[in-house]
């Protein structure tokens, strides 16, 4: 029989950063940034028993007066369906503090010596009351950060893509990426599950590559294009 | 992308389909089960920013079709599929977007990554019979002068009951030669001069994603990653171009030391790898180590055909531990699994090289004619355990033609088509394609 071996594995963090400020509460944004992750986490499963690689693990911040662990302790993603919670919104959008709080979880210690690129996902409905450049200046100082697949999505027409835009990074030519921007919860739950399995799949293991030259660290996926017609409209 | 129960008709075929259930996606595209004139294929459906992307791909794709499937182990594309107008309307599909049907991977067929992974229980003689495989499926492929671009271990499924593979994602196959765009492949499988994009991917870069491919299914491990990897905090596209392409350093390299596995990180390959007899440790030194930076010292598919099959022919099972073992014929060694002396096992002395006289291994064409290609697929006899009675041998007839077994008694022994005959008194086996010796 062939020998059980023990794989060489690098892992791969995961991080959720949501608004759970008061205006997620209207027109059931919450419900639905709450039901979006859950529905994609099977399917995160899968994509990490296809990069044996990688040892995926979730994290989840979420900010409103404060910026709080949700799901603080870096979990396996086949655990994290069964310790899930929901996030409840009310209070203000500390979206600096998030940067902070995630800026101290990327310095080594306690991150790894070796990874894989983090992915780092940025969800908001609204702008940011505190300080988010001196916060997104601390994270950015991190060369895990600086390396990390950040994204981020616009949850309805009142979130600050200028902020957004400043987290994903503005050096186009090396970064074209934009805010995505979600005004139902059809394409909110499109956009997530693309986060946690296409994108977390590219950061994993290298994809088939195009004609021409990488221009960025992790070669993102194209975003399935939809076909449903969107239904409630934020 | 189609919900299910859709219905897509095509202005290039009479045939509507109904889409049945979503498969899964890729890069390129999304995969459909559907029902197409009654029978249940697979249908892949290209998103329109990869068509916009890769221009080329609706002509390779249709070349692709009327070369036809070099042999069984490819899920070859069998149809373009371009929606109707009414389709077009009612799906919201984009002007221009195709797809194409193919038939549907049998569920015996599980993903390679499965195996790499671990999550497959697989004998050692069927891994390897997987290779031999995916060796003639690039053989066949290449005779046609065809080359497949962009191979990984996610394009690749096995059987691990009968080491059957099958190969998807043929879409990116192209005329060898051709530099009409499409994919360059993917990072660890790619030839180093076409992940530094100093040359397009053709049948030569073919044969060192081959080898990477065999040593990742022969080892669990990746070739490139030992040592140089601890160096590198993230792995990312960059990190990738230096291990794969600037400084691609086989890990066990008889030139090059500098990338041997690390006992703790990579512990895999340094268990699997003494496991393969030198003729196959040989060519991944050629591939892989020379290989990597000359691409014309990479080993043709025909050397690792009859590699492969011969490492088939010097399996044997340790009689102490019961684990397989590929002594060399003729010699003893011991077990790679448990240490134990191995006696010398008894074997055939054909045309091809020694078969040892061992459970499971098997007689073909190729060892009675030497000027007959290796293959597996139709076994003439095969080393079977008695059913009831430990430690007994026999040679069972699976060819059509009545057999003659000599024995040390200097009787003669008929074996009928389907019989069999124990091995303990065996001296020689006259079959109507020639005469083979059993030595001890």
């Amino acid at each position: 029989m062939f020998p059980d071996v023990q794989l060489s594995r690098r892992p791969l963090h995961f991080i959720y950063l949501c608004d759970c400020s008061g205006s997620m509460r209207a027109s059931s944004k919450m419900q639905a940034l709450n039901q979006a992750i859950r529905q994609s986490l099977p399917e995160m499963v899968q994509v990490s028993q296809q990069n044996p690689e990688a040892q995926i693990l979730v994290r989840v911040l979420s900010f409103a007066d404060q910026a709080v662990w949700h799901l603080g302790t870096p979990t396996p993603v086949d655990q994290v369906l069964q310790q899930w919670r929901d996030l409840e919104a009310g209070g203000l959008t500390a979206m600096g503090e998030a940067m902070e709080q995630l800026a101290a979880v990327l310095r080594t210690p306690p991150m790894d010596q070796r990874a894989l690129p983090p992915v780092l996902v940025l969800i908001s409905d609204g702008a940011p009351t505190d300080d988010f450049m001196g916060g997104l200046r601390t994270l950015m100082a991190e060369p895990w950060a600086a390396k990390a697949v950040r994204l981020a999505i616009a949850i309805g027409h009142d979130a600050d893509l200028d902020v957004l835009q400043q987290f994903i990074g503005t050096d186009i030519a090396r970064n074209p990426r934009r805010p995505l921007q979600a005004n139902d919860s059809n394409t909110l739950a499109r956009y997530i599950q693309w986060a946690s399995t296409a994108v977390v799949g590219a950061a994993s293991q290298p994809r088939s590559q195009p004609g021409g030259m990488p221009h960025t660290n992790v070669l993102l996926p194209d975003l399935p294009p939809t076909i449903l017609d969107p239904k409630d409209v934020w | 992308m189609f919900p299910e129960g859709s219905t897509l008709r095509f202005s290039s075929s009479a045939t509507p389909v109904r889409v049945i259930r979503a498969l899964g996606g890729g890069g390129q595209g999304q995969v459909f089960e559907v029902d197409f004139a009654g029978e249940a294929m697979a249908m892949k459906w290209y998103f329109p920013s990869c068509l916009q992307r890769d221009p080329q791909l609706r002509h390779r794709l249709a070349a692709c079709i009327s070369a036809t499937s070099p042999n069984a182990s490819f899920l070859w594309p069998m149809l373009v599929l371009d929606p109707d107008n009414e389709s077009q309307r009612q799906l919201n599909i984009p002007p221009g977007s195709f797809g194409y049907v193919m038939k549907l991977r049998p569920p015996q067929f599980q993903p390679a990554v499965a195996h790499t992974a671990g999550r497959l229980l697989i004998s050692l003689q069927q891994i390897l019979r997987a290779c031999f495989h995916l060796v003639e499926a690039f053989h066949a492929l290449h005779s046609k002068g065809l080359c497949y671009k962009d191979i990984s271990l996610g394009n690749l499924f096995l059987d691990p009951a009968s080491g059957a593979i099958l190969i998807c994602d043929n879409d990116n196959v192209d005329v060898n030669g051709s530099e009409l765009g499409g994919v360059r492949g993917t990072a660890g499988f790619m030839a180093p001069e076409v992940l530094l994009g100093l040359r397009c991917p053709d049948s030569n870069s073919d044969l060192f994603s081959l080898a990477v491919l065999l040593f990742r299914l022969l080892t669990r491990h990746d070739p490139f990653l030992g040592r140089l990897e601890l160096q590198i905090r993230c792995f990312d596209e960059p990190a990738r171009r230096r291990l794969y392409g600037e400084e691609a350093v086989f890990i066990f390299s008889k030139d090059d030391d500098r990338n041997r596995p690390d006992p703790t990180v990579h512990p895999a390959p340094l268990l699997t790898w003494p496991i393969y007899p030198p003729q196959i440790q040989a060519l991944f030194q050629q591939s892989l180590a020379a290989g990597a930076r000359d691409p014309s010292r990479r080993a043709y598919t025909g050397q690792w055909l009859q590699a492969l099959s011969r490492c088939l022919d010097q399996r044997a099972l340790c009689p102490h531990c019961g684990q397989e073992v590929f002594p060399m014929p003729g010699a003893g060694g011991s077990c790679w699994a448990c240490g134990g002396d191995l006696p010398v096992f008894a074997r055939f002395l054909t045309p091809a090289g020694p078969v040892l006289a061992q459970p499971g291994n098997e007689l073909h064409a190729h060892h009675f004619d030497q000027l007959a290609g290796e293959r597996l697929d139709q076994p003439l006899g095969r080393i079977e355990s008695h059913p009831h009675i430990p430690g007994v041998l026999g040679l069972m007839n699976l060819s059509t033609q009545p057999w003659q077994g000599q024995l040390s008694s200097g009787d003669r022994l008929p074996i009928a088509p389907g019989r069999s005959c124990n091995l303990a008194s065996l001296t020689r086996l006259e079959t109507d394609r020639g005469t083979l010796a059993l030595v001890r």
